[in-house]
């Protein structure tokens, strides 16, 4: 347990160094609401009237989704800014093992998903007026904790296979435009044409995402998300059995 | 308990590379190291010190033979090894966005340290490290040598019973560098194993108990300075200062084929491998007819030893 704490603790620190850090981990899915959320829901009112919602509650789901997908992406870089100095190899050689070190870093993560939703939550009903059921709350904790270290390892992968930055940050960019625009974060999948439908059906943050907006707005079926999100854990099991063993093979 | 604190036995390293001839960087090395002792890992530029360094701090997978610290196998048993060692590698290894204190506390939080000594040993090193006044500097602002004063530093957080230096002493003044020469001098007499690579031999000989010299991957010789030096009898080191640099005085040296000359202004420094009787002759027929200001006549250093393993595996 000493070695997780300490992981959380040294990012943690780094964290609190710097106010933008800060401010951008809290309130950056409340900036997409107020600001993308808020002009799609004057653009889209007639096609969302059918949700029985206005846009800002559906892109709720999206928004938190696309968070958890953020703060993995922005650790990940981590690796690469720890190996320029040197600090990632001397960590590798500190009473924990590597799992741990992975394990350690994604409980941050999700300590900071969780601190992001609650904030996002609590003014985007103040602010907006979004109301989620009480009930689901539980359910949707687990999404953004699940989401949150899922989209850790999956990244994490990448980052500590690839060894150029430049190279991470093209994929990173291809990641960005893939994942989130061939998904249910923004829109609806009914309306989209049959391929990419299919493209965003097997996208793992279309199946959290869609968790998170049955625990926000109660949309889609038990058995639906029972299914997605299934599929999302045995994706992030993956996606950590994978990380950990690049990070076991490091040269 | 084993009297040893590492134990390698046939350790190799290969490493793969696509679409390249594999790198034989380590190649069945065995030998141990005594609880408490200075151990030193010499060799020039790719001999492989720093392979050998990392499969024992598990950062990489040996390839074939196995390797222990203090019993606990560096491959199957990586998290045990990891709770008795720390480990300066070459590079510089910071918090780049901590302050100085910081990086050592942090440092100490791994290793289990509560707070309150956590923060007593942080002073300490502060004071030994001569970083009072950068405490509360973030090290991205502090110069290399003041990084790399920050990395050493954080070894005398901790009390693990093993310590790993590789190449320590980059960019530290000399001053600092004889002072951390000392701590670790008395880290090993409280019991600590020190391992340590270099690339100045001068360090190695004042520090080390034990040397290991290796090249492309394979040990060349083992023991004590002593034992060194045994090993390359009949070297001998002459320094002599003339009132001026005679002519013809580098050509005149390079017909008796010496293993080493050094010649600095009026000063020249030549080592020989011949018996005592020929080197007594070649500093008679140096000094035949010059003004000697000093002659002075030596045993072989660690340095000689090194220059002479070397030729003899063909660097």
């Amino acid at each position: 347990m000493s070695a997780l704490t300490a992981v959380m603790y040294r990012e943690g620190k780094i964290r609190a160094t710097n106010l933008t850090f800060i401010f951008w981990d809290l309130f950056f899915p409340l900036g997409y609401l107020l600001v993308f959320g808020v002009a799609m829901s004057s653009a889209m009112a007639g096609p969302f009237a059918g949700l029985g919602a206005n846009y800002n509650a559906f892109f709720l789901a999206g928004v938190l989704g696309m968070a958890s997908f953020g703060i993995a992406s922005n650790t990940s870089w981590s690796f690469f800014l720890d190996r320029d100095n040197g600090i990632f190899y001397e960590m590798l050689t500190y009473p924990l093992s590597r799992a741990q070190y992975l394990l350690g870093k994604v409980l941050f993560n999700v300590f900071i998903a969780m601190l992001q939703a609650g904030v996002t939550l609590g003014l985007g009903a103040v602010l907006l007026g979004i109301r989620v059921h009480a009930a689901l709350l539980p359910l949707l904790a687990a999404a953004v904790i699940g989401g949150t270290s899922g989209w850790f390892f999956f990244y994490a992968a990448f980052a500590l296979r690839i060894r150029r930055n430049d190279v991470f940050n093209s994929v990173t960019s291809v990641f960005y435009f893939v994942f989130l625009f061939a998904s249910s974060i923004f829109y609806p999948l009914d309306p989209l044409p049959a391929w990419l439908r299919r493209v965003a059906l097997a996208n793992p943050i279309t199946w959290q995402v869609d968790v998170l907006r049955f625990a926000t707005m109660g949309s889609g079926s038990w058995k639906q998300i029972t299914l997605e999100g299934c599929a999302f854990i045995v994706f992030a099991v993956i996606s950590f059995f994978a990380a950990v063993r690049i990070l076991q093979h490091q040269e | 308990m084993s009297q040893f604190a590492i134990e390698v036995e046939n350790l190799a390293k290969v490493y793969k590379r696509r679409g390249r001839a594999p790198v034989q960087a380590v190649d069945g090395m065995s030998f141990s190291v005594a609880r408490g002792a200075i151990f030193g890992l010499l060799g020039p530029n790719g001999a492989g010190k720093t392979t050998l360094l990392k499969m024992l701090t598990t950062l990489l997978e040996p390839s074939s033979g196995r390797a222990s610290v203090l019993g606990y196998d560096v491959e199957t048993q990586p998290l045990e090894v990891r709770r008795r060692i720390s480990v300066v590698i070459q590079e510089t290894a910071v918090e780049l966005f901590l302050s100085v204190r910081d990086n050592l506390l942090t440092f100490a939080r791994f290793h289990g340290l509560d707070r309150a000594t956590a923060l007593r040993r942080a002073d300490n090193v502060l004071e030994r490290f001569q970083l009072i006044a950068e405490a509360d500097r973030k090290a991205q602002d502090l110069s290399g040598g003041q990084r790399r004063r920050v990395q050493v530093g954080k070894i005398f957080m901790v009390e693990t019973p093993v310590v790993f230096l590789d190449e320590f002493s980059t960019g530290m003044d000399p001053i600092l560098k004889r002072a951390v020469m000392g701590l670790l001098r008395e880290e090993a007499t409280r019991g600590r194993t020190i391992v340590l690579t270099t690339q100045v031999l001068g360090e190695a000989e004042e520090l080390c108990d034990d040397i290991l010299i290796m090249n492309k991957g394979r040990e060349i010789a083992r023991g004590d300075l002593n034992a060194l030096k045994l090993l390359s009898q009949n070297v001998y080191k002459i320094a002599m200062t003339f009132d001026r640099l005679p002519d013809g005085i580098r050509e005149e040296l390079a017909q008796t084929a010496p293993m080493r000359v050094e010649i600095d202004q009026n000063t020249i420094e030549v080592a020989y491998k011949e018996d005592e009787a020929s080197v007594l002759e070649h500093v008679s027929r140096l000094a035949r007819g010059r003004n000697v200001l000093r002659v002075e006549l030596n045993g072989a250093s660690l340095e000689d030893i090194f220059v002479e393993l070397m030729k003899e595996t063909h660097l």
